[in-house]
């Protein structure tokens, strides 16, 4: 039956000119109708040099459609060549492109000798979500512009591959914190995205002893392809780690795969750990006597944070998953009994329930009939703000959209990011007292 | 309706690529033509070759060029007069391999429309040849609502050609519903009228998916040679037997008053209606059915 499309959580593939966005000196180049760049162009920390309202784009219109649209993908190129300074331009089609059958591998293969590099990815937004995009346009970096031959390696640099930048708000934040984990643990740390990464960053990916992809799912195409062309070995680490239960695993985990000495692992876990519950422990009248959480939650976001919020929740706070948590970001098929695994290991031997569903609707209406004695705190997206009111459930904006908060660079990654999170949750808690 | 309230017949001839279909509706504008009315041959087709036998074998400039050229298509510019005042419009499209060829249709066939020039040109008919098979949304737009009223299908007696015949009739079924235009019958090209198997294997067909022949053209060198000299062979040969045939088709469709929704077959029943004509073809050249035969 055909559905309206209600409260968005995600949104198509070609998006994942944010995934190039991220990457600083790379530009994306659109080759799709007017007006996708900006429909696409919803998150905040998206503007400055080359924002998504000024990105190079083709705006095909019936002319192009009719005639096929590769001579004005081929001027667009030329002139954002001409006028932009990259170091990297991705061309990425959109729907109407793909349809008529534009060949975009040709038009971009005609710029071989630009003296700048240009590669493409078909994104058109039937084909999948921004999720896939993002493992699409990693896919295409590392087969069209990285070089074949394998550069020395570095026996120490481990790539870092997260899930999509921008989608997942605190981007920023977890990859500082994840970067700064890896150096302490005697690793060098390589990210493409953010604040003082970019295409060098890229450039040196080859050099790379190993890849570590933090996410349940998406990416994970990419990282194989590494793996085929330069027979880098990666980790698949499913849970994004928050707060000390998950972050000293985790880190054990990437010791024992990077076989870094295990006892000076478990020095900077031992020390990190120290400090955590040291907060924990000043802070810890606030969580066990401010009696105005029913220390009950439901997580309606993506694979990412609903597993990673679980865990938290459960292994660090000890809170009840009671209800069911929701997975919004359209998980194909083929990875959700992996997904769904992660909510059936938890600490004590819990077991939380989790359902995929991409329908704000029936989510909202699951939450109202699953019975709770009081409100769970709803951790979810800007769509379940006001029925969070409703049913009188704190609430905290972890995922996309996330109009009613802004995140800069704080993360919740890691022993800080888990002290940040409980800041969130129970500065939440705190505002409903009536003073 | 046109200017002075008559009705303006809209027709659309489908049929499998290279079937005869410019062929057939070019002599048809031509008979209709010296029947006197004022008729518009519409070229849905890329390779805008629909209307050349009405223009002494010459090309014309297509609505989708101009408008690639222009960014915008006055009516008028798109029209040229051919043989007996006939108006010859082609939409043409993109090259092969390139583009969207359907949409192409749809632009050049909504363009003409929106400009009333069918009404200002006070038309009795407007013909529209399309493409081969109805490969995609684009091809159906005559056969849709407020388009042509009628759909005649150029067919063989071969197998590939009836094939393509009943997925148009799945289209015409698919939007009768709606509106769309429905099937007024099946013109069976290159089939003998003399009693034989393939004049046999169209008329089953007809019958099954409760629709009609409306004539039966031969395969005639005259076509050939009319065509050589970049003529309909209305217009070449107009005493010769083969422009007795178009001129009956066009009488004939000139009188059609109400068509209908046909019944397409489905695979499977397609595929055994074809391997019951194979085995009853087979009879008739192992000489089992020597009356049939004796026309072969
Ligand atoms: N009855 C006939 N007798 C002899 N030749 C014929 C006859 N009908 C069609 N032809 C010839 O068959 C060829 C194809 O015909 P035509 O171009 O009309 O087909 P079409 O269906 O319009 O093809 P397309 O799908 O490519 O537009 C032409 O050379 C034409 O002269
Ligand atoms: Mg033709």
């Amino acid at each position: 039956m055909a559905q309206i499309l209600d409260q968005p959580r995600y949104k198509c593939a070609l998006a994942a000119m944010q995934t190039v966005h991220a990457i600083p000196r790379a530009i994306p180049i659109l080759h799709a109708g007017p007006g996708c760049g900006t429909k696409l162009n919803d998150n905040t920390g998206i503007s400055g040099y080359y924002s998504p309202n000024i990105f190079p784009s083709t705006n095909i219109g019936e002319k192009e459609v009719v005639f096929g649209g590769e001579g004005k993908l081929r001027t667009t190129i030329e002139n954002a060549l001409k006028i932009i300074d990259a170091d990297l331009f991705v061309v990425l089609t959109g729907c109407t492109a793909e349809i008529i059958g534009d060949d975009a591998e040709e038009i971009v293969h005609e710029f071989a000798d630009a003296g700048k590099r240009v590669i493409y990815v078909n994104t058109p937004g039937f084909k999948g979500s921004n999720y896939q995009g993002h493992d699409w346009v990693l896919t295409a970096l590392f087969e069209q512009y990285l070089p074949r031959e394998r550069v020395p390696v570095n026996a120490k640099q481990v790539n870092i591959f997260p899930g999509p930048p921008v989608q997942d708000p605190f981007w920023h934040g977890n990859l500082k914190e994840l970067e700064s984990l890896f150096r302490e643990i005697g690793l060098e740390p390589n990210i493409i995205f953010g604040y003082g990464n970019g295409v060098s960053a890229v450039d040196r990916i080859p050099a790379g002893a190993f890849n570590i992809l933090v996410s349940p799912w998406v990416g994970l195409d990419s990282v194989k392809v590494l793996e085929k062309k330069y027979g880098t070995p990666y980790l698949h680490y499913p849970v994004l780690p928050i707060g000390a239960t998950e972050t000293s695993k985790f880190l054990r985990a990437v010791g024992k795969f990077t076989k870094v000495d295990e006892l000076h692992v478990e020095r900077v876990i031992a020390e990190h750990e120290k400090e955590y519950y040291y907060f924990i422990e000043r802070y810890s009248d606030t969580f066990l006597e401010l009696r105005i959480l029913s220390k009950r939650f439901v997580v309606i976001s993506d694979a990412q944070y609903a597993i990673a919020a679980t865990k938290f929740l459960v292994n660090d706070l000890g809170w009840n998953p009671g209800g069911t948590q929701f997975v919004t970001d359209n998980t194909p098929e083929e990875y959700r009994e992996s997904v769904r695994s992660e909510f059936e290991k938890l600490n004590y031997g819990i077991k939380a329930s989790m359902e995929f569903s991409t329908n704000g609707f029936e989510i909202q209406k699951k939450i109202r009939e699953s019975g709770f004695t009081a409100p769970p705190m709803i951790f979810g997206s800007s769509w379940d703000k006001s029925f969070a009111k409703e049913i009188y459930a704190p609430f905290l904006n972890i995922s996309y959209p996330t109009y009613d908060r802004l995140i800069i660079n704080s993360g919740v990654v890691g022993y800080a990011g888990g002290l940040k999170f409980l800041e969130d949750i129970y500065t939440t808690a705190v505002q409903s007292l009536i003073l | 309706m046109a200017k002075n309230g008559k009705a303006i017949k809209q027709i659309a001839i489908y049929g499998k690529g290279g079937i005869g279909k410019s062929t057939t509706t070019s002599n048809l504008s031509a008979a209709l033509a010296d029947l006197g009315y004022k008729v518009m041959q519409f070229g849905c087709d890329p390779k805008a070759d629909s209307t050349n036998t009405l223009r002494d074998g010459s090309y014309i400039p297509t609505v989708l060029e101009l408008l690639r050229d222009r960014g915008s298509v006055n009516a008028h510019d798109a029209i040229f007069v051919g043989y007996n005042g006939i108006y010859c419009v082609e939409a043409g499209g993109p090259a092969p391999g390139v583009g969207c060829a359907g949409r192409g249709i749809i632009t050049a066939v909504q363009l003409l429309k929106e400009q009333d020039i069918f009404e200002e040109l006070d038309l009795d008919y407007v013909i529209y040849d399309v493409l081969g098979d109805v490969v995609c949304g684009g091809f159906a737009v005559p056969i849709r609502e407020g388009i042509a009223q009628h759909v005649f299908t150029v067919s063989s007696s071969d197998f590939m050609a009836i094939y393509a015949a009943n997925n148009l009739f799945k289209g015409i079924q698919k939007y009768s519903n709606s509106g769309g235009a429905l099937l007024g019958g099946i013109i069976a090209n290159s089939v003998s009228p003399e009693s034989n198997y393939q004049r046999s294997i169209i008329d089953d067909f007809a019958a099954r998916t409760s629709t009609q022949i409306m004539q039966y053209i031969p395969r005639s060198v005259t076509v050939t040679q009319s065509e050589l000299s970049g003529k309909t062979t209305i217009e070449a040969a107009p005493d010769s037997a083969q422009a007795k045939v178009y001129r009956e088709l066009a009488r004939r469709i000139d009188e059609h008053v109400d068509s209908k929704t046909p019944t397409p077959l489905e695979p499977s029943q397609l595929r055994d209606w074809a391997a019951e004509w194979s085995d009853q073809i087979l009879a008739i050249e192992t000489g089992e059915v020597r009356t049939e035969a004796a026309n072969i």
